[in-house]
């Protein structure tokens, strides 16, 4: 029991017959020392102000006497002895001026929290209210709802960071749980779970945990159903659902839930049942989390397919518009992800990836099933609630048993259980094996659809096939900074050179500035291939992944840069390779660069890592100090640009972009950055003028189309649509000149 | 008919007991699943149809209800998402709001009612499955009442018995408190589906109307609550919300997930005597004006807040 519940009397504390907690004073107090509010940030913004001077006096003073009129409130009844200090309490509050009472608060307020061990990270939504972050979140989540093609490939890396904290993901769970309720009246409830399941799931927020589960009263067919979904694919999940098969079980024995209910509340009050019920879940499967979450998403797709079927089956029009529908339902599609607290559009790389890891995933549920090593938890279960119904025939004895264990030592109990074996060593032994070899099949998946993301695609119909020095004119336009047309002749080189390690370097250059991370990548790696040991090569690889959010991979080509750098490869030790932390990277950066502060390029790597841990404050000064050393670096100052969008510093970035602009006016990346930085500033009819001049440099530049979609809708260009989709260059160009 | 748009999804509108111009929205972004909220004051304008925003107050989670106070003009209460009760001041400077903010609801706080015959005290249905009784001087709720055993969506205190409420409840029972009492006096299984609304009529003080996720509204009368005196059916989807008419006895407004407004006379035959289709996603705040007879206003997830005539069409200028 947590020291909370201690202090205000809740759960098992209650007095029988006292109807509520917090009407005690002392639970009001206790309420009010260690707060209850999971935004203390926010309160201590406001409560200062509760002692309001003005209107506040005439307001309140006269309150008192009617109150204690009011029938029926708690407080005009003689408090019980052990309250006296609760009392004392509010009459002191009361007794305070208004300054008084307003230092009284602040004070309260300023308690550290004890209740808030579940989610460490929750912090207000976003430090400012109507902030940019915010305003894209919200901007870019309706307008890809908007966007009637599905599965379009949208760059994420632009976006300011929209991390979603624990607590986000709560109320997403949560809400989501109760709203769907109320949708999909129609339907039964296996068919809301399964839309409940799909969202999250495609969310990945952890949906074992329903902190708000259906009505009581339906639950029987409801954990049966949770049960059937969620059991067989989810091995992880089979603890939690013991508990629930437990209590099916006792329902299905006794018949009456509600006696269960009732004399479960007798003992701790209604909502602490629900509480309590929830504490348990979310510890038990915080551990089943960890081998559940993959596996719960097979599940999903499935889920996901029915949804996105239900909601097309209204022909009603305007459901058919309905932006809120069709955000759930690109949510649930998985059209929507958030990958490492970023909410961004499912990739075409991202569904290979799935689809690859499915495959790996396929074979190790197979082998799951057969083998008899799955029986392991099942058996467990079985056991466990054997030996409960054995321990715990009488109802009352079951129920004053469970109310005398302390959730917490319930837990404990049940991982010693665990621990010392109850399962018997081997099965768990066994179990463990298992999971190993499927965290291998996932690894080996993984590494298959790196490669093949990887390839490099060469463009058909190549003109300069045949041309004697291509190389040399590669450079001459890019230099000239004709990219799409040194591509090809780039192109061309490495076709005839395949082991040309600058060829394909400069190509790699040459993708990323025309603002093609993935053939970037693939020529990048090729270079790297030819020459492993090449600087430029390994700081653009790390670049780019950290473009694409890769982060092993971006420390793995930095800390190569390092390794192979003939002033600071003394700094690497060479068994640092294996196993890359990114403190230990940051470090050596740092060591360098203050072994000689004049190289630009261990600034830029800093920037980068910087960027890396979204650090981007940081990350701004480096490229700064990098910037002083190098002023005419045009991908600099693109790189200084995009780090201070990230860090929502829009009008900053604008600057730094057309610096770089203003030394190499044909930096199609630039472009592109610059109309992501004025849609990012709501200034969507300006960023279609910068995204269509970016697109008339580099028509093959996909993300850019993607981006001016969104600007076009947000901006209630809907007209123009249809020459986006149609990529109807010259139209757009007239429409919007710049 | 004048339109205000606001930037999140609405959830909520009232109109000030005080003012008849005067009315107050709760929105939220992301449809309430995550994200901030705003209350917005609005006015309509006196002599043309535009509606004007006299201050907006912004809230770090998004808000599902606000209720005028009924003892002073420029005071209202709002339902937050993190489970806090706000006390906002329009006449005090920004820098000076929220009032109050109260925080005991373990989750989020779904529906409000200000007593409007005591005027001094206002409840707070909260998805914690209790409701709370507050006053706004003190820095705790007078009384926790719990018995429903799933979210309870909204309460409704009686137009004529002070101490008297209601509340509807996903337990699929309304259920009728007595403020000087213990528990609940009165257990109405209303639905076979959760309860999304309640409230009573303003003429006759027995009778209360319920709405449930079943698409259907139901009349009932008190004294004798096994059978409803009505069943309203027409909505197809969830009913959110429904208002008994402040001015016609028989006449009750409905907003629902079916996108539309529907006005109803429980005592005829053909029971839908009126539908508004204005809204282009969810209507979940519907509201009538205490002060104008067949004034009304409603909002939604497509963030606009239309007020009209009743008669009128909302959308006409």
């Amino acid at each position: 029991m947590s020291m909370r519940e201690l202090v205000t009397g809740g759960a098992a504390c209650a007095v029988p017959g006292s109807s509520s907690s917090s009407s005690n004073p002392l639970g009001a107090l206790a309420n009010a020392l260690i707060g209850s509010s999971s935004k203390t940030q926010e309160r201590l913004r406001e409560i200062p102000n509760a002692a309001a001077p003005t209107s506040d006096t005439q307001f309140y003073s006269q309150v008192d006497d009617s109150v204690a009129a009011l029938p029926g409130s708690e407080l005009d009844r003689p408090f019980l002895h052990s309250n006296a200090q609760g009392s004392d309490f509010i009459r002191g509050l009361r007794s305070f001026d208004d300054n008084g009472l307003a230092d009284a608060w602040e004070e309260i307020q300023r308690q550290p929290h004890l209740d808030h061990l579940y989610d460490p990270a929750a912090a207000p939504i976003q430090p400012t209210l109507d902030g940019p972050p915010q305003r894209v979140l919200s901007s870019f989540l309706h307008s890809f709802v908007d966007s009637s093609r599905s599965g379009i490939p949208l760059h994420p890396t632009p976006l300011p960071l929209l991390g979603l904290s624990q607590g986000d993901k709560q109320c997403i769970r949560d809400r989501s749980s109760i709203m769907a309720r109320h949708f999909f009246a129609d339907k039964s409830e296996d068919f809301i779970n399964a839309q409940v399941n799909a969202l999250l799931s495609s969310l990945e927020i952890e949906n074992d945990v329903r902190a708000r589960g259906p009505v009581p009263g339906r639950f029987r067919e409801l954990e049966d159903y949770w049960n059937e979904s969620q059991g067989i694919l989810k091995p992880g999940a089979r603890s939690a659902d013991g508990w629930v098969t437990e209590f099916s079980q006792y329902t299905a024995q006794h018949g009456d839930t509600n006696a269960w209910v009732r004399s479960f509340e007798q003992q701790h009050g209604a909502s602490s049942w629900a509480s309590e019920f929830e504490q348990e879940q979310a510890q038990l499967t915080s551990i089943d989390h960890l081998n559940g979450g993959d596996v719960a998403n097979l599940a999903a797709i499935e889920q996901t397919r029915m949804l996105a079927h239900t909601l097309s089956q209204n022909d009603d029009p305007k459901f058919q518009n309905s932006k809120f529908l069709q955000f759930l339902s690109k949510m649930s599609r998985g059209e929507l992800i958030i990958d490492d607290n970023q909410v961004k559009p499912a990739s075409g790389s991202w569904a290979t990836e799935y689809q690859q890891q499915y495959n790996g995933g396929g074979t190790w549920a197979d082998e799951f099933v057969h083998n008899e090593v799955f029986r392991g938890p099942d058996q467990w279960v079985n056991e466990f609630a054997t030996e409960r119904e054995r321990h715990e025939q009488a109802d009352d004895q079951w129920v004053n048993e469970f109310s005398k264990l302390h959730v917490d030592d319930w837990v404990e109990e049940f991982g010693h259980q665990v621990g010392e074996g109850i399962l018997g060593d081997t099965s768990s032994d066994n179990w463990a094996n298992a999971y190993d070899e499927f965290l291998n099949e996932q690894v080996a998946a993984k590494q298959r659809s790196d490669a093949s993301s990887g390839v490099y695609v060469f463009s058909d119909m190549n003109p300069y096939v045949g041309h004697p020095n291509p190389l040399k004119e590669g450079q001459e336009l890019f230099r000239k900074g004709l990219l799409s047309e040194a591509v090809l002749a780039l192109e061309a080189e490495v076709m005839k050179n395949p082991e040309n390690a600058e060829g394909w370097r400069l190509l790699g250059i040459t993708h990323a500035e025309n603002d093609d991370d993935q053939q970037a990548i693939a020529a990048m790696m090729r270079a790297q291939e030819a020459d492993p040991t090449n600087l430029e090569v390994l700081l653009a690889l790390g670049v780019s992944h950290t473009n694409e959010l890769e982060q092993a991979a971006a420390l793995k080509y930095l800390y190569g840069w390092l390794q192979h750098h003939p002033k600071y490869g003394t700094l690497a030790p060479p068994e640092l390779g294996d196993s890359l932390y990114y403190a230990d990277v940051a470090r050596l950066f740092n060591e360098a660069a203050q072994m000689s502060p004049e190289d630009a390029d261990v600034h830029i790597v800093l920037g980068v890592l910087y960027n890396l841990s979204r650090e981007y404050d940081k990350a701004i000064a480096s490229f700064k100090t990098a910037l002083k050393l190098k002023p005419n670096d045009y991908s600099l100052w693109n790189k200084l640009g995009a780090t201070q969008a990230n860090s929502v510093q829009s009008a900053d970035a604008i600057l730094a972009y057309q610096q770089a602009l203003d030394l190499k006016p044909n930096y199609v990346r630039a472009w592109a950055n610059m109309g992501i930085s004025y849609a990012n500033q709501g200034l969507y009819e300006q960023s279609i003028r910068y995204y269509v001049r970016a697109l008339a440099m580099n028509p093959k530049a996909d993300n850019a189309w993607q981006y001016l979609r969104i600007s076009l809708s947000c901006a209630s260009r809907n007209d123009m649509l249809e020459p986006c989709d149609s990529r109807n260059l010259e139209l757009l160009q007239k429409e919007f000149p710049l | 008919m004048p339109v205000f748009k606001t930037p999140f999804n609405g959830y909520s509108v009232r109109f000030s007991p005080f003012y008849e111009s005067r009315l107050a929205v709760a929105t939220a972004q992301n449809f309430g699943i995550l994200g901030n909220g705003r209350v917005h004051v609005i006015d309509l304008s006196p002599t043309s149809p535009t509606i004007n925003e006299l201050i907006a107050y912004d809230t770090a989670d998004g808000v599902y209800d606000v209720a005028w106070s009924e003892s002073h003009d420029s005071v209202l209460v709002a339902a937050i998402a993190d489970g806090s009760v706000k006390v906002y001041d329009t006449a005090l400077p920004p820098q000076s709001n929220p009032l109050r903010s109260f925080k005991e609801h373990a989750r989020e706080v779904h529906g409000l009612d200000y007593n409007p015959t005591r005027r001094d005290s206002f409840l707070s249905a909260s998805w914690d499955d209790s409701v709370k009784l507050w006053t706004l001087d003190r820095p705790a709720s007078l009384r926790t009442f719990r018995e429903h055993a799933y979210c309870v969506y909204s309460v409704a205190w009686n137009p004529k018995h002070a101490d008297i409420f209601a509340s509807a409840s996903g337990d699929c029972t309304v259920r009728i408190w007595d403020v000087r009492e213990p528990g609940s006096t009165m257990i109405i299984p209303g639905h076979e589906h959760e309860i999304l609304s309640c409230d009573w009529n303003k003429y006759d003080d027995c009778l209360i109307a319920s709405a449930s996720v079943d698409k259907s509204i139901r009349i009932w009368d008190v004294r004798n609550y096994r059978v409803p005196l009505s069943v309203l059916n027409g909505h197809g989807y969830a009913i959110r919300k429904i208002k008994f008419s402040p001015h016609k006895r028989n006449l009750i407004v409905s907003c629902s997930y079916d996108m539309t407004v529907c006005l109803w006379d429980f005592m005829v035959e053909d029971a839908l005597v009126g539908r508004h289709d204005h809204h282009t996603e969810f209507v979940v705040g519907v509201d009538l004006s205490v002060l104008v007879d067949g004034l009304m206003a409603s909002t939604g997830w497509d963030e606009l807040v239309y007020v009209w005539q009743q008669g009128m069409d909302p959308r006409a200028v």
